[in-house]
């Protein structure tokens, strides 16, 4: 199974990921999930980002918080609605949302 | 084209999923698909109509009306409505109500689904 998961909160953790087993999984960072993208914390960024290579977060988000998007981990891929449309159709079968 | 199902539970205004829900929708009809939206729980409260736009606060009545007019269904649980005391003649006219049958309809026929939980 191909799984998009929408993670729209800073405060998520990476067990909930731990538990989801998906042939390719994809991490689609929105709303306050953005910070996931772009904040140190100790030095260290967030473990979300070592789950997956599949990793991308909404430009729209960034913006309204006044974060550039040369601040994103290079990881992160950087895009809008309508590529997450795309990914939605295109690439991931099932989505969750935490 | 293909089939997307958005099940949108939070609250309405001021909250970022809600927002986001509407966004990706009328992203998924500019690209030609079509979109149904269920609401329930605290997002049913976005069906009254009357809503006040207010410039920098999120609202759902000017939003939905415009995917309304994209061709998005929209449906809202009628048990969830009327137990937050919105009667159907206030609702937003074209959106439909029903009960929880017509969300696992829409899963069941669609390409892809999304469920965003509520609060």
């Amino acid at each position: 199974m191909k799984l998009g998961v929408f993670v729209s909160d800073y405060t998520i953790t990476v067990d909930t990921l731990d538990r989801l087993k998906a042939e390719k999984l994809g991490i689609i960072l929105v709303a306050n999930g953005v910070y996931h993208a772009t904040i140190k914390e100790n030095g260290k960024t967030s473990p979300l980002l070592d789950k997956t290579p599949n990793l991308y977060v909404l430009s729209e988000d960034l913006q309204t918080r006044g974060i550039a998007e040369s601040d994103v981990d290079k990881r992160v891929k950087v895009v809008n609605y309508g590529d997450v449309v795309d990914l939605i159709f295109n690439e991931y079968e099932k989505t969750a949302w935490l | 084209m293909a089939t997307l199902t958005i099940g949108v539970f939070p609250g309405l205004v001021g909250n970022m999923a809600y927002d986001f829900a509407l966004k990706l929708a009328a992203a998924a009809v500019d690209k030609g698909h079509k979109v149904s939206i269920w609401f329930s729980g605290n997002a049913t409260g976005s069906v009254k109509a009357n809503q006040k736009h207010l410039k920098d606060y999120s609202t759902g009545e000017k939003h939905l009306k415009a995917l309304l007019e994209k061709g998005v269904e929209m449906c809202t649980c009628e048990a969830c409505t009327v137990a937050r005391g919105i009667q159907k003649p206030e609702g937003i006219e074209g959106i439909q109500w029903n009960a929880m049958h017509w969300y696992l309809a829409k899963i069941h026929g669609a390409d892809r689904v999304l469920h965003i939980g509520g609060e």
